[in-house]
């Protein structure tokens, strides 16, 4: 009965003109997302193809209120490249065929074909979407959504809400990079550098304030690869969200957002509106591998007071120093989870393979994507769900029991900062390690923050570690990977297969998903290896390239031995040409010269 | 241990220094038989002293020569090579290559030398007393005939001694300057204890075997330049491709190119903290922990071509021509080595009437080198 009432609802909802949403408790809003080639040039410098939606790039900013059924009609016009959507940051409870990841929850769309992505937005926040298809979205697919929040605990204490977003930004399209970074020629896996920074996808981003006013920020990184550093001079920023999570306000001069992190703050404006202010973005230069000379890691936009006064140039800072959103503390209060019930390692490094090429590791394991997506094998393999061995050797599979409390440890053996980000949760930080301090050791006291901060994407610093923990209540199949997108590629991800056997019973995937697979020529059934028969058996699963040889090959033996071979036959020879003696000729005609020469004295 | 010992360094100095021992033993031989203590005592004193001077002041010539241009070496070097260090040590490896390989031949010779030095001596002489007899009583002439006993012996040593400047200069490009000294030293001390024992006339075919390891040892180590120097040239081709990044993994992944890798041990790395026994493995056989095919396959053709090069050499001097030509007149094997003598006769020491009969024609041969 309820159900058939809330079906009306939204019939009738899908009616009412669109401003009038936000104030009621649950719509249907229906998006038709035609996704294509169209050309643009956010930054001034090049113009280049972009894959926009229904011919417009930037990508709209979706406006979604708590509570709202979210129909996406995605249809991929494309022509040279699959897609697929993700909606970064939605728990998807009960819709994960919904989430979006190819290989893990669907199949890729391919050219000329259509997916429907349907749920229900039961949390607030500010998200963003963007393919999840290997490398795709840098290419411009990607773009800012608002859940509203009609409780909102800090309605009230702001006049208006703005949202808007910073980015990296590549001139070359993904294919091609990638292709050059996964490549012999490149064994340090030095990433490509973005040629520029974006706010809101252009170098010139304008905000009008009114003196007095106070502003809700709504900040997302979608970039592909760097961090960011953001400060707006001369005001402070009151934090009161990161990733969907209220916090308790929090003062910032100056934030740092890895890719894919959110942050929500207020803003309050001068009173005097005399004069403009900049607000900075400035990429983390520690992630480039080589700064090119000509980079302008920075952009500016402008809070302005007065059109008709100037905009200020941006003022240099002496150093970075960013609020650390370990001190956060999330405004539901919700305590630490003081013991795990199930806790294992990460163990990051990067390593090259066979094929010469470096490649990022989970306890060295690269992820390869299977052969049938992860959630396909979990509705189809039965008791055998429970058996991580069923999703193959190279998805860092781990099988999480319902309402148990997750530790993942996180070690990084790797210089750089990673920014991880789990699918299907947001989860507490427990622990952050201080750049260098190697790997997490349980064995020490650590004492963990009583309502530790929630999110869901957390950066751990070089050569250190992080321990998160959350709760196993959400059945589906979850990535956790690196929002880098370069290392996404290049296989630093691990799956969390959740409850799998009560996903098998409340989970079924519409008939349109499945066409996509018949389109892919995706298995749908059967273990990573496609094998619906004997499940635990993996032959012809996908596998990551062969491990460089450890010390010598046939070759190499072949080689050595045909070279020590060829320095006797020398030795041997000059030893020849050296104990003959000199030919009889040779002899005499000396004696015969000596004594005429004698002779002559 | 290759960065205090440069090993091409001291077998280039062992052959020059002895070389020059042997010629200065001839001549005091010489002295002994011709004129000898107890004929005149006095001339024969002097002489002898004329002979020592001579060899003194070559020598200190050569030494200040040798310092001045391999410090200038250094000095500009140093600025001009640092940047492409490996296009550097590629180029300087073939050039060291080729040094070594002709010169390396000639230490087989080496015990022989000694005849042939007096030979040559007897021919300077002989001419010697032909200008005397037609002589104009030039003053500067003179001179020299009355000095002929110094004369001989600094213009030898001049001459050996600027060519192993030379020598190791070319030798030593690619060498870290402060692995020359030790070299030098081991070298000339080496060379002055053979050369003694020559002299002495000791047991020539134990010398012989001596000579025959040196020899090989020194060809070792021109086979394993040659394959460095290919190896460097590749590795500055790969620092292009991998905009210089390789440089900063070590020895492990990603330092090598995969598709020229012909094997990669991630240890005994020559390069990495001076090598160690590895370094001492590098410079005497040219050991790598990461061979390419390009480093592979010209070890192999250096050898190919060293093999073959011998072999045309015994052929010559067994019969007379080289492979695949036709023999020569009989008298071959006398115009050679009246060919050689009169070489040395171009080496300042004044010529003689005798290539007036062996003037039939000019044979050339790889064993010129020798002299």
């Amino acid at each position: 009965m309820a159900l058939s009432l809330s079906n009306f609802l939204v019939c009738l909802l899908t009616l009412l003109p669109k401003g009038l949403l936000h104030s009621v408790d649950a719509a249907t809003v229906t998006h038709d997302f035609n996704v294509g080639w169209v050309r643009a040039n956010p930054d001034g410098m090049a113009e280049r193809p972009v894959i926009g939606i229904n011919g417009q790039w930037p990508l709209p900013l979706l406006n979604f209120t708590k509570g709202d059924r979210v129909i996406v009609n995605l249809h991929n016009q494309l022509g040279n490249q699959s897609t697929s959507a993700h909606f970064h940051g939605l728990y998807q409870n009960g819709t994960n065929d919904m989430d979006g990841p190819v290989g893990v929850t669907q199949c890729n769309i391919p050219p000329g074909h259509s997916m429907t992505y349907n749920f229900t937005v039961d949390q607030h926040g500010t998200y963003w979407y963007h393919s999840h298809t290997r490398g795709q979205y840098p290419d411009g697919w990607r773009g800012q959504f608002i859940v509203h929040d009609p409780e909102n605990p800090y309605r009230g204490q702001f006049d208006e809400e703005v949202a808007f977003t910073v980015s990296d930004w590549y001139h070359d399209e993904m294919p091609g990079l990638l292709a050059g970074f996964i490549n012999y020629k490149n064994p340090t896996g030095a990433e490509p550098v973005p040629k520029s920074a974006l706010m809101n996808d252009t170098t010139d981003f304008t905000m009008a304030v009114e003196p007095g006013k106070t502003y809700f920020f709504r900040l997302t990184n979608i970039g592909a690869f760097a961090g960011q550093y953001f400060w707006i001079e001369g005001h402070t920023m009151k934090i009161i969200e990161v990733d969907g999570v209220y916090t308790e306000p929090a003062e910032a001069d100056m934030i740092y957002l890895t890719a894919a992190q959110r942050y929500s703050f207020l803003v309050t404006a001068k009173d005097d509106s005399s004069s403009n202010f900049a607000m900075v973005s400035s990429m983390d230069e520690d992630l480039f591998d080589v700064v090119p000379p000509e980079l302008n890691p920075n952009v500016t936009g402008w809070l302005m007071y007065d059109a008709s006064a100037p905009k200020p140039t941006a003022k240099f800072v002496d150093a970075f120093r960013p609020f650390d959103d370990f001190s956060l503390q999330p405004e539901d209060g919700l305590e630490l989870f003081d013991h795990a019930d199930y806790s294992f390692n990460l163990d990051l490094k990067m390593d090259n393979l066979g094929d010469g090429a470096n490649y990022a590791f989970f306890n060295d394991i690269t992820y390869t994507t299977p052969v049938v997506p992860t959630l396909y094998s979990v509705l189809t393999t039965g008791d055998k769900a429970d058996d991580p061995t069923v999703y193959g050797a190279y998805t860092n599979s781990h099988v999480l029991k319902k309402n148990d409390i997750i530790e993942l440890i996180l070690n990084s053996n790797d210089p750089g900062k990673h920014p991880f980000h789990l699918h299907g949760h947001n989860f507490q930080l427990v622990h952050r390690g201080a750049a260098g301090a190697g790997f997490y050791n349980a064995s020490r006291e650590h004492s963990f923050p009583a309502t530790p901060m929630r999110r869901d994407t957390v950066m751990v610093n070089p050569n250190s570690n992080f321990v998160i923990r959350f709760r196993a209540d959400n059945p589906g199949v979850w990535l956790f990977h690196c929002h880098i997108n370069w290392h996404l590629d290049t296989g630093l991800a691990a799956t969390m297969i959740e409850i799998p056997l009560e996903l098998q019973k409340t989970l079924s995937v519409p008939e349109d998903h499945l066409d996509v697979c018949r389109a892919s020529r995706t298995h749908t059934s059967g273990n990573a290896a496609g094998n619906t028969v004997d499940l635990l058996d993996l032959n012809g699963q996908n596998t990551s390239p062969a491990p460089l040889p450890a010390g010598f090959t046939a070759r190499g033996i072949v080689a050595l031995v045909f070279s020590c071979l060829s320095a006797f036959l020398g030795i041997g020879m000059i030893a020849w040409y050296g104990s003959a003696p000199l030919g009889a000729a040779e002899l005499e005609s000396a004696k015969r010269f000596i004594a005429k020469a004698g002779g002559t004295k | 241990m290759t960065n205090v010992f440069a090993i091409p360094v001291f077998f280039i100095c062992f052959r020059e220094c002895l070389e020059t021992v042997i010629i200065v033993s001839v001549l005091l031989a010489f002295l002994k038989q011709s004129i000898g203590p107890d004929r005149d005592r006095f001339v024969y004193k002097k002489l002898v002293k004329q002979v020592w001077a001579g060899v003194g002041a070559g020598l200190l010539i050569c030494i200040i020569i040798g310092c001045g241009m391999i410090g200038a070496f250094y000095g500009i070097g140093k600025d001009t090579f640092s940047g492409t260090e490996d296009l550097w040590e590629g180029i300087f490896g073939i050039i060291a290559t080729i040094i070594i390989t002709l010169v390396g031949a000639a230490l087989l010779r080496v015990s022989k030398l000694q005849d042939k030095w007096r030979v040559k001596l007897a021919n300077a002489l002989e001419k010697q007393d032909v200008r005397h007899k037609t002589s104009s009583g030039n003053r500067f002439k003179l001179w020299c005939e009355k000095y002929a006993m110094f004369l001989l012996p600094f213009i030898t040593v001049l001459r050996e001694g600027l060519e192993a400047v030379v020598f190791i200069g070319g030798v030593g490009l690619g060498l870290p300057a402060e692995s020359f000294p030790l070299a030098v030293i081991c070298g000339l001390l080496a060379g002055i204890l053979i050369g003694y024992l020559i002299y002495r006339g000791g047991n020539s075919a134990k010398l012989q075997v001596f000579l025959i390891i040196s020899t090989c040892f020194l060809y070792l180590v021109a086979a394993g330049l040659f394959s460095k120097a290919i190896w460097f040239l590749q590795n500055h081709q790969w620092s292009k491709i991998t905009g210089g990044d390789a440089a900063g993994t070590g020895s492990g992944a990603g330092s090598y190119n995969i598709k020229q890798s012909v094997w990669h041990v991630n240890c005994c790395n020559p390069q990495v903290n001076g090598g160690g026994g590895w370094g001492v493995f590098n410079s005497l056989f040219g050991w790598t922990n990461s061979a390419t095919y390009g480093s592979v396959i010209s070890y192999n053709i250096y050898w190919l071509g060293v093999i073959v090069a011998f072999a045309c050499m015994l052929y010559y001097e067994k019969k007379g021509h080289w492979p695949l030509m036709k023999a020569k007149a009989r008298e071959a094997d006398d115009e050679y080595l009246e060919k050689t003598s009169s070489e040395g006769g171009s080496s300042g020491v004044v010529d003689g009437g005798l290539t007036k009969e062996g003037d039939e024609g000019v044979q050339t041969s790889a064993r010129e080198i020798q002299v």
